[in-house]
């Protein structure tokens, strides 16, 4: 073996060497990702989340194409109208098409749900590990600040930076984001602490490893179900929390937002003038696309969790 | 009188695969004696234990044989028979007894729920009670207010034992009951349960890999390997006068404590996956007397004055227990 | 370290994490594009008596002056004058706050009562048909927006059915003799109902699901074999040991699910018209009526802190296991 090694010069064995074990790193990659979507086989509700969630994907990447109208498009003659043919969901009371603007609200929703997750998980995971594998005066630091952030009540720091800056897409996502990193950077610090007791940590730092190299690519992997878990988690309160700012009237007014139209429902006495459809598609639309989000999470810790599986 | 009967016993765990744990494993246990079951880990001890406490984990189940209980068969009880001999009748010391006080509450309110769930006394007199029986495991009797966090681990073990002793049982199961002490804090527990036994005259099954505490506490045994009992009888029939190989190599491997020091020798290998079916010896694979017979047909011998053995002893049994003192029988069997 | 050495240690962390939440929500407000009082001062101001309103409301100050100020009134309540009515802040949100905790509690008491026995009531059911469907039930509770589920409710008991009052707090027009004549009121208590109830639909999925969770973790401890080997009844070894023990991370969770409700004040009050901070806080941001904006947030924030001290106080006391270091 060891002289085969010695001799393998040529060009013809190290290209096949490298075949070889380019094979066997994708067969091991793949065999990773039947493990880890091998859950959704035992997880009908999180199969059933994954669906959803694809499902409101393809609306929003084919709104202009599903959508009969254009979401914006007044029609003051026919306000108010219920469910007919011309008119799936009825319309609003300026005569707009429900069925469109609800198709048009996956947009923003699932941008600033998918945006604030990665911010999220970006945050908190940096922040988790390095507070867990620096430890001491960083770890404390990193932690008093995890407890600021927790002592912050949630939506007002929210309305108040999005009312005080502008109120756009970004200002949301960068408010949640600001403020949603600390259960993350929580949970991974304490993944990390026991991580880095590991052996193949040790090891790696007895042959002088760089602290970079040893939270990025030895202790990091181990990290990342625990933040995609968080990050799916994330895009959940991302989106509840859009939907509670635009509600309460400090959303982008210049889009067409599940929540908006719910706060236009009010404003616009929906209820007193019994127009259902106005009031509870939008909700209905906001609730399917996170309990998606939910039911994702929920089945991927169930796998990660082998005490809360099933008998 | 004969306390406990235990027939042809087959326990099997439900799963993939399914794990067949005990395999028709027979003994019986007299009032006011010891029994000793002994046999590597994995053998399917604690099975056997907990099939006869009725306490197998939920994928467990006795596919075959009876248990009688003084008289009574216990094989397949509902929950409600099970609960009223429970503890009343028959407590366990169990391998985990260190993590199995609930953290949250006082050791006396352990000790209390335990009597008044199955006597009607009161509060004072389960306390008095409770403070009793800490003396008796030779604690200090106002350790019942401690949580059991501030309790040492050989501490918490003497509380389960003196809860195990609270109703005054007939039967007493101890399953390995001080493998997670300290070898000091191991003796002294055992030389008090052996002592409190004799005191209070409660029968005994003790169950342990470690053939030398059988030596020291036990009446009668059963060398169990592979879900399959091996040996059994009279304790000091089989330690001057053991036949079968297995029981050979655990007294190898093992040192008696009064005994003589020499070095131990450990059997090479280990026991069989109890997922698979087994012909003939199961523990024909690391039997350095092994022979093609072993291989076919389970080797049953008729049993001796009570001395029962397994095995087709395909040499004289004088040869086998000669060549088992030498370690050279064993260790030749790594090199195959 | 001792009961008496914790808590003070805890108070002081509360105390030094509440002055910086403080510093960062006013240095937020004075980085805020645009002039606070572009709103009060209109186009036919002239300089002089933009100055002079400037003055009323401290704005001419240096930075740090004003700091201390706004850090003294923490302690004094003296938040200063609304930009809008120019009435003392403190008098205007001082009778809110009570407002707010009485609804706010009313509904986490509602959903730990719900949540904590339906989440023990999963575990033990765990594998069936009946545990598969009330997660999903937790779940969906979790999912639907709670102003959502406001306005149908509103939509059902009040324009519906007729039962229930479809916002504020007590009928227009009556005075009562104190907060307690007006909160022990049946119509108060009417009033407090629907929206009690819409937000406790809400959190009571959190307990519900870490009580599940839990319970699950704690079924699998050796005690709890234990006890059933001790010939407990599976009712008691389930109540007295597995929910007793699996209780203790639900407490770790109030502190969050305190938080959530206090901050989720702005949505529900809003909704219900429920004349609280939540709501009141909503208003002055709409209004940049910033004194106001600034006090309900810190009073808001502090509830948040107390809310986490409680919460550390009760696991204390619920696991003999804390030793206070
Ligand atoms: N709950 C269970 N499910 C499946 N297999 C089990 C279970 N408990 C024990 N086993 C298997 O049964 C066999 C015997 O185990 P056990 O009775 O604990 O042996 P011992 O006490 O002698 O070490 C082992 O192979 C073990 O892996
Ligand atoms: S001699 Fe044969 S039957 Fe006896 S123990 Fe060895 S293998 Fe088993
Ligand atoms: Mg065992």
């Amino acid at each position: 073996m060891s002289d085969q090694n010695k001799t393998a010069l040529d060009s013809e064995s190290n290209v096949d060497a490298l075949d070889t074990e380019l094979s066997t790193w994708r067969e091991r990659q793949a065999d990773a990702w039947r493990r880890r979507l091998a859950f959704l086989k035992r997880e009908p509700m999180g199969l059933a989340g994954i669906l959803i969630l694809l499902a409101i994907v393809l609306v929003a990447i084919f709104a202009p194409v599903i959508a009969p109208y254009e979401p914006t498009e007044t029609d003051y003659g026919n306000s108010l109208a219920p469910p007919s043919a011309e008119h799936p969901l009825g319309t609003d009371s300026a005569g707009r098409d429900i069925f469109s603007q609800l198709v048009f609200g996956a947009r923003p929703a699932l941008q600033i749900g998918l945006l604030s997750a990665i911010s999220v998980a970006f945050v908190g995971m940096n922040v988790g590990l390095v507070a867990g594998y620096y430890g001491g005066y960083v770890d404390d630091a990193l932690m008093r600040l995890v407890d600021f952030a927790y002592g912050i009540p949630f939506t007002p720091f929210i309305i108040v930076l999005v009312a005080l800056w502008e109120p756009s897409k970004w200002t949301i996502v960068g408010a949640i984001a600001l403020l949603l990193w600390r259960q993350t950077a929580r949970v991974v610090r304490s993944h990390v602490l026991n991580l880095k007791e590991k052996p193949f940590v040790k090891s790696a730092r007895t042959v002088g490893a760089s602290d970079r190299r040893i939270i990025y690519r030895h202790i990091a992997p181990n990290v990342l179900p625990l933040v995609f878990l968080y990050g799916s988690f994330a895009i959940a309160w991302a989106i509840l929390t859009e939907a509670a700012i635009s509600y309460l009237g400090f959303g982008d007014p210049t889009a067409v937002t599940w929540g908006q139209m719910l706060q236009s429902a009010q404003q616009s006495q929906a209820l007193a003038r019994d127009a259902w459809w106005w009031f509870t598609m939008p909700g209905i639309a906001i609730m399917l696309t996170v309990i998606s989000a939910f039911l994702i999470g929920r089945g991927y810790e169930e796998q990660l969790n082998p005490e809360l599986q099933e008998p | 009188m004969t306390l406990l009967e235990v027939n042809d016993l087959h326990v099997t765990y439900a799963g993939d695969p399914a794990v067949e744990a005990v395999r028709g494993v027979s003994f019986t246990l007299e009032e006011g004696e010891t029994l000793g079951i002994v046999g590597e880990s994995g053998c399917g001890k604690t099975t056997l234990a907990q099939a006869v406490m009725g306490a197998l984990p939920d994928n467990g189940e006795i596919t075959g044989g009876e248990i009688i209980f003084d008289g009574q068969d216990i094989t397949h009880l509902s929950n409600r028979q099970r609960r009223e001999i429970r503890w009343e009748r028959m407590s366990m010391i169990s391998q985990s007894a260190m993590n199995s006080l609930d953290p949250v509450y006082r050791v006396k309110d352990q000790i209390r729920e335990a009597i008044q769930e199955h006597r009607d006394v009161s509060d004072a007199e389960a306390y008095e009670r409770s403070r009793e029986l800490m003396e008796l495991v030779g604690l200090d009797p106002d350790r019942v207010e401690d949580y059991p966090h501030q309790l040492s681990g050989g501490m918490r073990q003497r509380v389960i034992i003196a809860m195990s002793l609270a109703l005054d049982p007939d039967l007493i199961i101890a399953d390995e009951p001080t493998t997670a002490l300290d070898v000091i804090i191991q003796e002294q527990i055992l030389y008090r349960i052996k002592e409190l036994q004799r005191e209070l005259g409660n029968s005994m099954v003790m169950v342990t890999h470690d053939i030398s505490v059988v030596a020291e506490t036990c009446d009668s045994m059963v060398v169990m390997y592979g879900g399959e009992l091996m040996e059994a009888g009279n304790v000091d029939e089989i330690f001057n006068n053991a036949h079968h190989p297995y029981t050979l190599g655990l007294q190898n491997a093992f040192p008696s404590v009064e005994g003589e020091k020499r070095d131990l020798t450990s059997i090479p290998g280990s026991p069989p996956d109890l997922s698979e079916p087994l012909e003939g010896c199961p523990f024909a694979s690391r039997c350095p007397f092994a022979a093609p017979e072993c291989e076919e047909k389970v080797p049953v011998r008729e049993p001796v004055d009570g001395h029962r053995v397994r095995c087709h002893e395909p040499v004289p049994f004088e040869q086998i227990r000669d060549r088992s003192g030498e370690d050279e029988t064993w260790l030749s069997q790594n090199k195959v | 370290m001792g009961l008496k050495e914790f808590v003070t240690r805890r108070i002081i962390q509360i105390v030094v994490l509440y002055f910086a939440i403080a510093t960062m929500l006013f240095f937020l407000f004075r980085a805020a594009p645009g002039d606070p009082l572009a709103a009060y001062i209109g186009t036919g101001f002239t300089q002089e008596q933009a100055a002079q309103i400037r003055a009323t409301f401290g704005l001419d100050q240096p930075i740090h002056v004003q700091y201390w100020k706004y850090m003294t009134s923490l302690v004094t309540f003296n938040f200063g004058l609304s930009y809008i009515t120019g009435d003392p802040v403190w008098g205007i949100i001082q009778d809110r706050i009570w407002n707010t905790l009485v609804l706010m509690g009313t509904s986490v008491i509602l959903a730990y009562l719900i949540g904590v026995p339906f989440g023990a009531y999963l575990a033990w059911n765990r594998g069936t048909k009946r545990e598969r469907f009330g997660v999903v039930f937790a779940l969906i509770s979790r999912s639907a927006p709670v102003f959502w589920t406001g306005l149908l409710g509103i939509w059902i008991f009040s324009f519906k059915l007729g039962w229930l009052p479809a916002g504020s707090m007590s009928q227009p027009g009556v005075t009562y003799s104190s907060k307690l004549a007006q909160f022990t009121s049946p119509s108060f208590l009417r009033h407090l109902i629907l929206p009690a109830l819409v937000q406790a639909f809400y959190f009571y999925s959190l307990p519900a699901l870490l009580m599940r969770n839990s319970m699950l973790e704690v079924m699998n401890e050796d005690f709890v074999d234990f006890a059933e080997l001790k010939g407990i009844s599976d009712f008691s070894v389930m109540l007295k040991h597995a929910a007793r023990n699996a209780l203790l991370p639900i407490v770790t969770a109030f502190a969050v699910a305190a938080g959530f409700a206090v901050g989720g004040s702005v949505v529900l009050e809003t909704v219900f018209a429920w004349p609280g901070l939540g709501r009141e806080m909503v208003r002055a941001v709409i209004a940049n009526d910033y004194p106001v904006a600034q006090a309900t947030f810190l009073i808001l924030a502090g509830l948040v802190l107390v809310a986490n001290f409680l919460a550390d106080l009760a696991y204390g006391y619920l696991d003999p296991r804390i030793t206070y270091d």
